[in-house]
């Protein structure tokens, strides 16, 4: 009698825990699962956060800024401004004061608080002229930043701009928050330990190696975040990088070599993570002297190109051949921009009515991509008769090159962004002080203000069509490739949002345990 | 440093065995069949019926091998027989020039400072060892970042970096010359300083130094391919050897030809230089153990 | 013996003070002014000449060195503009990396170029030495950038036995460690043993030729007793010269190995620094490692003076 109910129990006992592992089995495949770490590998050494030191962020230093930051807004799937830090705002009718409304009992790193007086602080302070910072050229959009209460912030903009709130989601040198008590403290030390309001903390930095960020057990967004650390190697070698994915110490890479894109489509360990994103890469020519002032020479270059071919052998079919500034990832899409066509016969004609020898340099950067960019141009130009020679210089000097207007033809990048006014009015205006080429067309002025200041998508869209449309006539500049960014990664790393800005955000990210 | 000046200056007894060797050996003449085929395609490659290694075909990129293209084309579509031998001229150029500018000097502040001693040799050491004490790669790359990469600006930097080893050569052949029988019966017999330098000492000197400018001819067209590797090495478009690889690197899974092939150029150049080099410092002077 | 130390001391401390003013020279010739790199865009002449006066740059260069060299003797080098850390804590945390690197390349080198060197002595002139020498020499003939790349494309992606790139430090763990520098120091241990092994064999195939191996044969000693005791004792001498030269040039020249295998060592942050254009870092870096090879070549002077008497007394 009592071995039969010590039986019975068992089987109970085994039957519940089939069951259980039954259950266990079938639940939903793809429930963010807690914990693990994630090694991240980048493609340049981060020098430092702090907007004085640096300067600005290139895509390394934006992607760690991504974990230990946050911004006011945050773009969501459709490239439309969420709430982040703000929870809410408002413009006034002229686009030129932005109010938000901001997150309430939000702590920095470091359990200082989060308010408007942060806000304030960290945008005067980059704006401050005694402090030199290189950052304040990125400012000019804005007049002043205040506090009007603890949790209410306004911009006051020198421009309308309908699209403000996109425009500061992006975590880039201006726009994500520092805690100003850590500034504070430690001045020029700050530049090597941040301290933000994001969903990682700097755990470790060994210098030169890896950043170690672990889990911020405070962050208001918490639930949201599953990883345990995040370690940022900087792997310069482009190769090694690759191959530090293949071969298990890096879990996600920064790559846009499109070999090795192509390798990890091959492989189903790896998943390639593209993002098409706006702007594009682009050439200016300097308009105010020979050759370039005569808009022959300039169409003549633009129809001795053949774009997608060119697109095709430095990008393998990676990225695709520009055929205006706004790129796949802007919400203005042209039908018909009037793009020169590749044209050899044409482009000679063009010169021989110029009638002058053209010969010029082209400026490339000191990098293997400008190197075979340059290599390719020169062959094009020289096929339809125009002395083409490369001068090849450091990347760091480019921005002084271009701004003295010391070239002939620059490198130059028109970056991804939620609106194309700040740029294209930078880049095309008369007068702006970064109207690199010189260029002065009173249509394209007054389409630019039009743009500005409407809040009506549409016609707003169809506004940049037309100076598309226009400067592919007039090439001042030309655009030669659209902007993809991609990451790879484990197949299994899941969780991460689109690169905007070529910014790898993993904040969260997680480990797919299937 | 007296530590290298004294493994230099050891008179070791011959060896019985090297002694023994006969003649110069067949991969000794392999090696100067091959560096004369290259010099010679070299200096010849504008009049050989070679497409230019200048033009791109974008759409027959990292072509393998073909009847059109013997080498097949690189990354750009360029033909790499054509970039090869043309990369030739500039990477022999700057292979053998910049130790040649080395060796000149290295060879003039070595031999006064092993002949005439003293204080100028107590300075012109000191000038090595402070040169020497500089990691040379971070020397040029430094000097070429800043100044600009050109084939002129390579040569000089490249070749400064080898004139602290020249002189030490120079200065520790001098040292042991100077104390031999024929220079101290030219002494006797009242010949001049400038006499003795010339028709004694020099002559004698150059010999090793001959074997030993090779040596450095070898480091330094891989010297060239690193700079390249870093991207400050020859301008484009020239090519170069190193330039070539580098440029190979990133087709290295798909197309591995593109940068093996300007690679194993390389390697048979440099191990070429090397066994000359090496051999005829051997059969001359077999008492020298360095290097 | 004090004596000899005493005038090497003498001798080397204005080889130092020559490499610092040269270093601080060519930085000064270099295009570049560091005010105007650090306000990039910010650059109008008001700004760039308080920061010249704040920098001390607006003073004669002979000025601009003692006020770098006052600050040096006293254990600042500068701090970098670019990121904030001083010259000193920058390569104080890289060098154990760098160290490390050199002490197993020298120890792979060793591990493969004494044993063919003694294998090769002994045989001398035979078919094995012919082969030896012309692997020698092939190897020191393939690019080291090729090297390394071969040896991660098939240890690391092939093969899957080792890391392709990364550091892991020996406090956290010895076997990553070990793991992670292996491919790099064999690397470079490829490049250090053909000169081991060359310049090794020279040495014992004319020590083997003296009298007294000849003696020790005759009273019968074993032949690794010979070799081992009798031939390789003399020319260690030279060994330990090689290799240290070599672990003092490796101190700034590992970079390339360095570099694509992403260790954080010195040669890494120097050639950052260049192409950062980080001025502060590359001129304190470069005098540092200077002097750590002059350093390194003294040590080495002593060792040998104090092993062998004719060079204490003048003889060289």
């Amino acid at each position: 009698m009592g071995c039969t109910k010590q039986r019975q129990g068992w089987l109970r006992l085994v039957a519940l825990s089939a069951f259980a592992a039954l259950a266990l089995t079938i639940a939903p495949a793809g429930a963010q699962t807690r914990g693990g770490t994630v090694k991240f590998g980048v493609g340049e050494d981060i020098a430092g956060f702090d907007p004085i030191t640096v300067g600005a962020y290139g895509a390394a230093t934006a992607s760690a800024a991504a974990l230990l930051f946050n911004t006011l807004t945050r773009l969501d799937d459709q490239g439309k401004p969420a709430p982040e830090l703000a929870l809410s705002w408002t413009a006034s009718p002229d686009f030129k004061t932005w109010t938000f409304k901001l997150r309430p009992d939000v702590k920095f790193q470091d359990g200082s608080p989060f308010n408007a007086q942060a806000v304030a602080f960290n945008f005067q302070r980059m704006r401050n002229p005694d402090n030199h910072c290189r950052c304040a050229a990125y400012l000019t959009a804005i007049d002043t930043v205040e506090a009007a209460d603890d949790l209410t912030v306004v911009y006051h903009l020198n421009a309308p701009q309908p699209n403000w709130a996109a425009l500061i989601a992006p975590k880039t040198v201006t726009t994500v928050i520092h805690s100003p008590k850590a500034i504070e403290e430690m001045k020029e030390g700050y530049n090597r330990h941040p301290v933000g309001t994001g969903g990682f903390r700097l755990k470790s930095w060994q210098s030169g190696d890896q950043i170690v960020l672990e889990r911020n057990p405070d962050y208001w967004n918490k639930d949201h975040v599953y990883l345990d650390e995040v370690s940022v190697r900087p792997l310069p070698d482009a190769q090694a990088r690759y191959a530090s994915l293949q071969s298990g110490e890096s879990d996600v890479v920064w790559d846009d070599n499109a070999d090795d894109i192509a390798d990890a489509r091959k492989n189903a360990n790896f998943a390639v993570r593209e993002y098409a994103g706006s702007g594009a890469v682009v050439y200016v020519f300097n308009m105010r002297q020979p050759p370039f002032d005569d808009v022959r020479v300039r169409q003549a270059m633009r129809m001795a190109m053949d774009m997608p071919a060119f697109a095709d052998a430095v990008a393998s079919g990676v990225s695709k051949a520009a055929k205006d500034p706004y790129g796949p990832g802007s919400f203005v899409q042209c039908k018909d921009t009037g793009l020169l066509p590749y044209d050899v016969a044409k482009a000679k004609a063009l010169l021989a009515d110029y009638g002058k020898p053209v010969d010029f340099k082209l400026i490339v950067t000191a990098t293997p991509r400008g190197r075979t960019y340059g290599q390719i141009f020169q062959e094009f130009w020289s096929a339809v008769g125009a002395k083409v020679s490369i001068d090849q210089i450091d990347q760091s000097t480019l921005g002084a090159r271009v701004f003295s207007h010391n070239f002939q033809v620059a490198p130059w990048g028109i970056i991804d962004s939620a609106d194309p006014d700040p740029q294209m009015y930078a880049n095309f205006h008369t007068g702006s002080p970064v109207n690199l080429a010189g260029y002065s067309n009173p249509d394209v002025d007054r389409l630019l203000e039009d743009a500005r200041n409407s809040g009506d998508l549409e016609k707003r869209s169809d506004d940049y069509c037309e100076i598309a449309r226009i400067l592919n006539k007039d090439v001042p500049w030309f655009w030669a490739l659209e902007i993809h960014s991609f990451a790879i990664a484990k197949a299994h790393l899941e969780g991460i949002p689109q690169q905007r800005s070529g910014v790898i955000d993993l904040t969260t990210a997680w480990w797919d345990k299937k | 440093m007296a530590t290298l000046d004294a493994a230099l200056d050891r008179e070791v007894p011959v060896a019985a065995a090297e002694r023994r060797r006969p003649g110069l050996g067949a991969l000794f003449w392999l090696a100067v069949a091959w560096i004369a085929i290259v010099l010679l395609l070299a200096l010849a490659a504008d009049l050989l019926p070679l497409a230019s290694p200048f033009k791109l075909t974008l759409d027959a990129r990292r072509a393998s091998p073909s009847a059109q293209h013997l080498f097949g084309t690189d990354a750009l579509g360029r033909d790499i027989l054509s970039r090869l031998i043309h990369g030739a001229r500039i990477s022999l150029a700057v292979g053998f020039t910049a130790p040649l500018l080395g060796t000149v000097v290295g060879t003039v502040l070595g031999v006064l400072a092993g002949y005439f001693r003293g204080r100028f040799e107590t300075l012109a050491i000191a000038a090595t060892d402070v040169l020497l004490a500089f990691p040379p790669l971070v020397l040029a790359l430094a000097i070429i970042a800043y100044l600009g990469a050109s084939v002129v600006n390579l040569i000089i930097v490249l070749g400064i970096l080898t004139i602290p080893a020249v002189t030490r050569v120079a200065r520790a052949t001098t040292l042991s010359l100077r104390e031999r029988e024929f220079v101290i019966a030219a002494r006797a017999l009242g010949a001049s300083h400038a006499r003795i330098l010339r028709r004694e000492i020099l002559p004698n000197v150059l010999v090793p130094l001959g074997a030993f400018f090779l040596l450095l001819a070898a480091v330094t067209i891989i010297a060239e391919g690193i700079l390249s590797y870093l991207g400050l090495g020859v301008p484009p478009p020239a090519p170069s050897w190193g330039s070539m690889i580098a440029e190979g690197r990133d087709s290295l899974a798909v197309a591995p030809h593109v940068a093996f092939i300007p690679a194993a150029a390389m390697f048979l150049t440099v191990i070429s230089i090397n066994l000359i080099g090496d051999t005829l410092r051997a059969s001359i002077d077999p008492r020298r153990s360095a290097l | 013996m004090l004596g000899f130390v005493g005038r090497r001391l003498l001798y080397l401390i204005p080889v130092v003070l020559a490499v610092t003013v040269l270093t601080f020279f060519i930085a000064s010739l270099l295009p570049g002014d560091l005010a105007v790199t650090m306000l990039g865009d910010q650059a109008t002449p008001e700004a760039v000449a308080a920061l010249h006066k704040k920098l001390g740059l607006d003073l004669p260069l002979w000025q601009q060195y003692l006020h770098w060299l006052g600050g040096a003797l006293s254990g600042d080098f500068g701090t970098s503009q670019r990121t904030g850390e001083t010259v000193l804590h920058a390569i104080a945390g890289r060098l154990p990396v760098s160290l490390e690197l050199m002490v197993i390349a020298e120890l792979g080198g060793l591990l493969i170029g004494v044993p063919l060197a003694i294998l090769c002595a002994v045989r001398a002139g035979s078919e094995l030495d012919r082969v030896a020498s012309a692997a020698a020499f092939g190897t020191l003939s393939v690019p080291p950038f090729l090297l390394a790349i071969l040896l991660i494309f098939l240890f690391a992606v092939q093969l899957n036995w080792l890391p392709a790139t990364g550091y892991v430090p020996l406090s956290e763990d010895i076997l990553g460690n070990l793991r992670a520098m292996a491919l790099p120091g064999l690397t470079l241990a490829l490049l250090e043993w053909p000169a081991i092994m060359r310049i090794l064999r020279s040495d014992m195939i004319s020590t083997l030729q003296e009298n007294y191996i000849a003696m020790a044969k005759a009273k019968g000693l074993s032949q690794r007793r010979i070799l081992l005791v009798h031939a390789l004792k003399p020319s260690s001498l030279t060994l330990v010269t090689i290799v240290g030269l070599n672990i003092g040039r490796l101190i700034g020249g590992a970079l390339l190995v360095e570099t694509i295998f992403a260790l954080p060592g010195v040669g890494r942050l120097l050639v950052e620094a260049i192409f950062l254009r980080d001025f502060i870092i590359l001129q304190g870096g470069v005098v540092l490692v200077a002097i750590g090879f002059v350093v390194v070549n003294f040590a080495v002077d002593l060792l040998y003076a104090a092993l062998d008497p004719r060079i204490r007394h003048g003889h060289a």
